[in-house]
């Protein structure tokens, strides 16, 4: 035997810990990419034809926009929350459920680390199903990006917004069932009220307090003003309430780590 | 000189409010090979687990090489190697991988990484089973990458919780002889099991634990003296069946 004990890396932070926590998850989602990737291809395709090619054409343009690019970022938008909460929950219940996240907490990691790891994975995730989800727009005709950074600013910051509900979502289920129940009663209605098909001015009058109190509105409303310039409520305020809940889904988040909520016994 | 593993006034109540461990405390020099024994549910794993993080401390210290593992957890991790007594792996994964993500985690650099994952396979005769994912292994396979992955980061301290349970005799005579190599290289040793000759082999201290508590502690060969190993333990333990209490008396 050589000598006994390896030095690990820097104390302040464990970069080869973090890549690797990076690594191996974009290893497990290469073993299975018909559902990380071509899954919301192929829905987000299916949504920009009927939309895009069969329906949109009889409608007249929104704000000087066709009907394609008008609902390109709301299908987007869709994805990468979908892509985002899937990712995350997944890799973190799927690691207590075989029981290999003991492999993470009985080393030198942090939790921000932790946290660190499982977010970069999930914006690869999600930068993966968008760029893919831009190509096939592509074909049709239908991708303009008047903002780039405003772009990167929407879809990294609501990647992180799931990707940390995620988390919290992965470390409260105790079963396959629980995993769904926020898709189901709070991300999939609130997105399809958000405006992903419609401006909030096409709604009743009565219902659009919907579209104010709903968050989704401002991710939604955000992205689109970064592909087309069109816009619906002050950006500014979007993008302030958006990193406020970033901030507070990421202390929460550290919290629940810090007391091995759902992680240790 | 300070001890490997210091355990003082350990007590872990799950949040069930099952009391698994009740005020334990143990102490491990360094360099020992150190017999960690007691029935199944009287809180050894729960101690381990306790000490390497997967397990939260209600109260109580340990210290690994004077490190405090619950405040300086991650400088105390990086000291500390562990093969548990259930298989925690990525079951889809190969032996190479499962082995090169602990590395990683424990920051070791790829090109040291590599070195060390080829030593490994070859000291645990995986090389015609590296591309084979985990689930794919027979029971001593799948043990031996356990191992393997725990000794990744050549821990200082190596925590093996039952590593010779459903092992054949070849791996377990194998292993004996490479843990005696490196507990004498200078890797301290904690082992729990329930084969006492595996204790009598290789341990020098020997602690028993029962209901969360440590019953009795001490070098191998007090507990050798008189009935041996089994009877001091079923007597410690307080499990001395009839048929044998009536014979001894």
């Amino acid at each position: 035997m050589g000598e006994v004990g390896f030095k690990t890396s820097g104390m302040t932070v464990n970069w080869i810990g973090l890549w690797t926590i990076i690594r191996r998850e974009v290893s497990r989602l290469l073993r299975v990419p018909i559902q990380a990737f071509i899954a919301p291809w192929v829905s987000a395709l299916m949504f920009i034809f009927i939309f895009g090619y069969v329906v949109g054409p009889r409608i007249a343009s929104i704000g000087g926009h066709k009907y394609l690019e008008f609902v390109l970022p709301g299908i987007l938008m869709m994805n990468v929350v979908n892509a985002a909460f899937l990712q995350a929950t997944s890799h973190v219940y799927f690691q207590r459920f075989m029981k290999n996240i003991e492999e993470v907490l009985v080393a030198p990691l942090s939790y921000v680390e932790m946290i660190a790891g499982t977010l970069a994975a999930v914006v690869f995730r999600t930068a993966a199903t968008a760029i893919g989800i831009l190509a096939i727009a592509a074909v049709f005709g239908g991708v303009k990006v008047v903002s780039l950074p405003e772009f990167l600013f929407w879809v990294v910051v609501v990647s992180g917004i799931f990707g940390l509900l995620g988390i919290v979502i992965g470390l409260w289920a105790k079963n396959f069932e629980q995993l769904t129940v926020l898709n189901i009663f709070f991300i999939t209605p609130l997105s399809f009220v958000g405006g992903v098909f419609n401006t909030v001015a096409m709604l009743p009058p009565w219902l659009r307090w919907l579209a104010w109190g709903n968050p989704f509105f401002y991710f939604i409303n955000g992205l689109r003003h970064s592909m087309i310039g069109f816009n619906e409520a002050p950006e500014p305020l979007g993008m302030v309430l958006s990193l406020t809940l970033l901030v507070i889904l990421s202390v929460w988040v550290w919290r629940l780590f810090s007391v091995g909520y759902g992680l240790r016994e | 000189m300070t001890p490997a593993l210091r355990v003082t006034d350990l007590r872990k109540v799950y949040r069930s409010g099952t009391l698994a461990v009740d005020g334990l405390s143990m102490t491990v020099e360094e360099g020992d090979f150190f017999g960690f024994l007691g029935p199944n549910g009287a809180g050894k794993s729960t101690t381990i687990h306790c000490i390497t993080g997967i397990a939260t401390v209600t109260s109580g210290t340990i210290e690994v090489f004077g490190v405090d593992a619950v405040k300086d957890y991650r400088k105390a991790r990086a000291l500390v190697g562990l093969s548990p007594q259930e298989f925690n792996v990525d079951v889809f994964a190969t032996p190479v991988q499962i082995v090169d993500w602990v590395g990683g985690y424990f920051g070791i650099p790829a090109a040291e990484r590599k070195k060390r994952i080829d030593e490994l396979m070859q000291r645990f005769d995986l090389t015609a089973h590296l591309k084979k994912p985990f689930r794919a292994l027979s029971g001593g396979l799948k043990r031996r990458v356990i191992l393997a992955r725990a000794l990744i980061h050549k821990p200082r301290l190596l925590i093996l919780d039952e590593p010779t349970a459903g092992v054949d005799v070849e791996l377990r005579l194998d292993l004996w002889r490479y843990l005696g190599e490196m507990n004498r290289d200078g890797t301290t040793i904690l082992l729990t099991t329930h084969y006492l000759e595996e204790v009598e082999r290789l341990c020098r201290n020997v602690a028993i634990v029962a209901k969360g508590k440590i019953v009795r502690q001490g070098p191998t060969e007090e507990f050798l003296e008189g009935d041996g190993l089994e009877a001091a333990y079923l007597g410690a333990t307080g499990a001395i069946p009839d048929h044998i209490a009536a014979g001894a008396a």
